[in-house]
């Protein structure tokens, strides 16, 4: 329409940088109110093993939350991130097992990340697929591929500085901490400083405005699919360096554990909005709901009750609060 | 051109007599910090067309989500045929027989026609549809409206004009007995137009009021009985429609005489920026075209006469099959529209909201996206010269914005398609396409726009203006090209031919 002047719309919005760190301080706010909480309910919450142990499951999921991110962003969905995960643990797990060096097994496995990513982003733009199918479809396929290679049974990891890495910490914080903090760093640097990150909030708003103002569209779907995956691939390594072993069905439905810590962190899946911060943030909410209902001995079945209902009060808490900016 | 006099005029039978069908008293609109609508008192008779013009901005949105309930007023009355209604909601609008046809088509475009003409108020027998009754009905509906579509046709296998005509048959089958258009001949072409109208003048002789509300004053001319004229939320004047000339209209709309709007300077030709010999590609064949700097070339033609084709092949989008392109003398492949922006051509699109600018984001972003690898200093963005760069095209464009963080959904047309040619002046071209840059803005930022294009030929850019609207490319076009089912079929000097003749060439009689 051509004349919609009216001041209803005159609400303009804060600028985004200032709405996000609002958001992420609420969401924050919430984490500390749960902390304390847990804290005053249970003697075990606030011990030295309980936070490693929290920090711990919540740097895997942060890490493809980020991932998933990047694509939500574009308006896209990348169902695979877990199917991925538990893939890059079996591809390691057998390199491993094949005596290849240790970095290069590393490489190789998030090499692998690229590839799968670079398969999504190619049946998106070439094949014209919608990405829920095109990811759906890899998600599947590669869980058969998975099990396929280990016969359904897990393989063990014998190398000790591997599996010894995600027990180690550094300067009082757990090493597999230290990976979120290297993983979200050169994220937010990438999403929020950028150019590339402005590229991929235009894609995801209107592709037809960015390409004709310049944008090699393509190029950065392959970037953000490309980034999804390899981080899913990443979170595979330190998972199985974490667990000893490489398994098909490990991370099995954590793409839903990614979206929806990414859309509780203010990401919206019609594409254009998200950050850096919000992911990581859910995603430690997240595990620290599971991790304190476990204290509570609540019965696990209830755990994801419970989760699903909170996803859809902050959510909604997230959009009443957009509104009446 | 219709001149009869609403008092001569015999009363439609069957309805009560004399006395206007609505009348608004004082009609009063504030929203928090604007005063949208002030004290507007018209009344609207049974059976006449009265058209609506003004400015964006000027309040005819507001007036038409009071009449439909949509919005409830703030203060002042509204009488429908004499009595006082309230008016507090959708549903008391659509109990009188008030509805509205919008200029964007709002029907499922998956469904038949049939479906969407009877969709909310499906005939059923014991809770199932009677699909064969309903397809008949419809078929009878649409052959009584003039109007030859297969009723069980896929909606959207039919151009936005037959979707049109459908939302309109849509609004005659339920008793409609006031009907609002917002712009409905925005995307259509002259022939669809024309159906479009013929549809109207039945409806009206059937005794139904409408209330019509365009941009394009000759299809106000055309087709009004009274027209009234909204400035800055306040009723300017209302008129016969023989009373008034278009000049006086827009005066009375803007404050501005004609000759204020088309500011045409004319400079002398300078060296060719690009030509295209016998350009070929899907849509269009065998176009040959010079653009100097210092100059406007007018594209006109008929909606689909390949003007958009030819220029976004130009600007890389589709590859050309045949032809060639020089670029300042040398030839060139334009294979991407990264490429056509490194040589320094700028596409202003049609479409602002499919093509022009990603809504949901900020004016900021939207005005930067052209120019950020030149904002970039080694990784990272500098923000400094992010927002400096933004704040210059806001002030430079006169963009009316909240800040550079809002998002460019909130504003009105006029602003948005500044922000559009905001991008290309932050970035800089030698070349402009500017591809229907004043459809669905109002006269005055019109105005800005031709300004621009004086400022940009001054400073030694080439522009190519595609329009629909003949006088707009008539007043400014140093050469006018005449495009007709994908073919070059007339080029003339500035005001060599007459608006007739050039319209003839577009047609083809």
């Amino acid at each position: 329409m051509s004349e919609t002047v009216l001041p209803r719309e005159a609400t303009a919005k804060k600028p985004r940088a200032g709405l996000n760190l609002l958001l992420s301080l609420t969401l924050f706010g919430l984490l500390l109110l749960l902390w304390v909480a847990l804290s005053v309910s249970t003697d075990t919450f606030l011990t030295a093993r309980n936070i490693d142990n929290l920090m711990r499951q919540a740097t895997i999921w942060a890490v493809i939350a980020i991932g998933q991110t990047f694509v939500i962003i574009t308006a896209g969905i990348d169902l695979s991130v877990g199917v991925v995960l538990g893939f890059s643990g079996v591809v390691i797990a057998l390199l491993l097992q094949a005596a290849v060096p240790l970095w290069l097994a590393i490489a190789i496995t998030l090499l692998v990340g690229v590839a799968i990513g670079a398969f999504h982003a190619f049946g998106v733009i070439k094949l014209g697929l919608p990405p829920f199918i095109m990811t759906l479809a890899t998600m599947t396929a590669l869980r058969g591929i998975g099990l396929l290679m280990t016969n359904g049974s897990s393989i063990s990891i014998l190398n000790d500085s591997f599996t010894g890495f995600s027990r180690g910490s550094f300067a009082g914080i757990p090493n597999l901490f230290w990976m979120v903090i290297l993983v979200a760093i050169p994220s937010y640097v990438f999403l929020h400083l950028s150019r590339w990150g402005r590229y991929l909030f235009a894609i995801g708003s209107n592709p037809e405005a960015a390409r004709l103002s310049g944008v090699n569209v393509q190029a950065m779907l392959y970037v953000a699919y490309i980034l999804s995956a390899t981080f899913a691939a990443f979170a595979g390594i330190l998972t199985s360096s974490r667990i000893g072993i490489g398994n098909a069905t490990t991370g099995f439905g954590w793409e839903l554990q990614s979206i929806a810590a990414s859309v509780i962190g203010g990401a919206s899946l019609f594409g254009a909005v998200g950050s850096i911060p919000g992911p990581l943030l859910g995603s430690i909410l997240l595990t620290t709901i599971n991790n304190g209902a476990n204290l509570l001995n609540v019965n696990p079945f209830w755990q994801l009750i419970i989760t699903g209902g909170l996803i859809i009060v902050i959510v909604y808490f997230d959009q009443l609060r957009r509104q009446k900016r | 051109m219709s001149t009869s006099d609403l008092a001569d005029r015999p009363a439609p039978q069957g309805g009560p007599a004399a006395g206007p069908v609505l009348e608004l008293r004082g009609l009063d609109k504030r929203f928090t910090g604007t005063h949208a609508l002030k004290s507007v008192s018209l009344s609207f008779e049974r059976g006449e067309i009265h058209a609506i013009v003004g400015e964006n901005g000027a309040g005819k949105s507001t007036l038409i989500k009071l009449l439909t309930g949509v919005h409830l007023r703030s203060a002042g009355e509204i009488l429908w045929e004499g009595r006082h209604v309230e008016m507090d909601g959708p549903h008391d609008a659509l109990a009188l027989g008030i509805n509205a046809v919008h200029q964007e088509v709002v029907l499922c475009p998956h469904l038949t026609v049939a479906a969407n003409l009877f969709l909310g108020d499906e005939r059923v027998r014991f809770g199932l549809l009677k699909g064969r009754e309903m397809l008949r009905v419809a078929q009878k509906v649409l052959a009584d409206l003039g109007f030859s579509v297969p009723a069980d046709a896929v909606l959207s296998t039919l151009t936005i004009g037959q979707q049109q005509l459908v939302a309109t048959a849509r609004a005659a089958l339920r008793g409609t007995r006031f009907l609002i258009f917002d712009e409905p001949t925005a995307y259509l072409t002259r022939q669809e137009a024309a159906q479009l109208f013929a549809l109207i003048r039945r409806l009206k002789a059937e005794g139904v009021t409408i209330v019509y509300i365009s941009h394009r004053l000759e299809e106000v001319f055309e087709l009004a009985d009274r027209v009234s004229v909204l400035r800055d939320g306040a009723l300017i004047l209302t008129s016969r429609i023989g009373g008034i000339d278009e000049q006086a209209l827009i005066r009375a709309m803007s404050n501005r005489s004609i000759e204020q709007i088309y500011h045409k300077e004319h400079m002398p030709p300078g060296a060719p920026l690009i030509e295209t010999q016998g350009l070929t590609g899907k849509g269009f064949g065998d176009i040959s075209v010079t653009v100097r700097r210092g100059e406007i070339v007018g594209l006109y033609g008929l909606i689909g006469a390949g003007r958009s084709e030819f220029v976004q092949s130009v600007f890389g989008r589709h590859r050309a099959n045949a032809g060639h392109i020089l670029w300042q003398g040398k030839p060139v492949a334009i294979r991407s529209e990264k490429r056509a922006i490194r040589l320094g051509i700028a596409l202003v699109p049609e479409s602002r909201r499919d093509q022009g600018l990603c809504l949901n984001l900020g004016v900021g972003l939207n005005l930067n996206l052209t120019i950020y690898d030149r904002l970039t200093r080694a990784f990272t963005i500098n923000r400094g010269a992010e927002a400096a760069k933004a704040d210059e095209q806001i002030g430079n464009l006169r963009i009316v914005t909240a800040s550079r963080a809002t998002r460019v959904a909130s504003l009105s047309g006029g602003n948005q398609q500044k922000i559009v040619v905001g991008k290309w002046l932050n970035h800089g071209a030698d070349l402009f396409i500017f591809d229907e840059p004043t459809a669905g803005v109002d006269v005055g930022t019109k105005l800005e726009i031709y300004r621009l294009f004086a400022r940009l030929l001054q400073a030694g850019a080439g522009i190519i203006l595609i329009s629909s609207y003949l006088p707009e490319v008539y007043e400014l076009a140093d050469t006018l090209h005449v495009f007709r089912r994908g073919r070059l079929v007339a080029s003339y000097g500035f005001k060599q031919a007459s608006m007739e003749a050039i319209l003839g060439d577009a047609i083809g009689v």
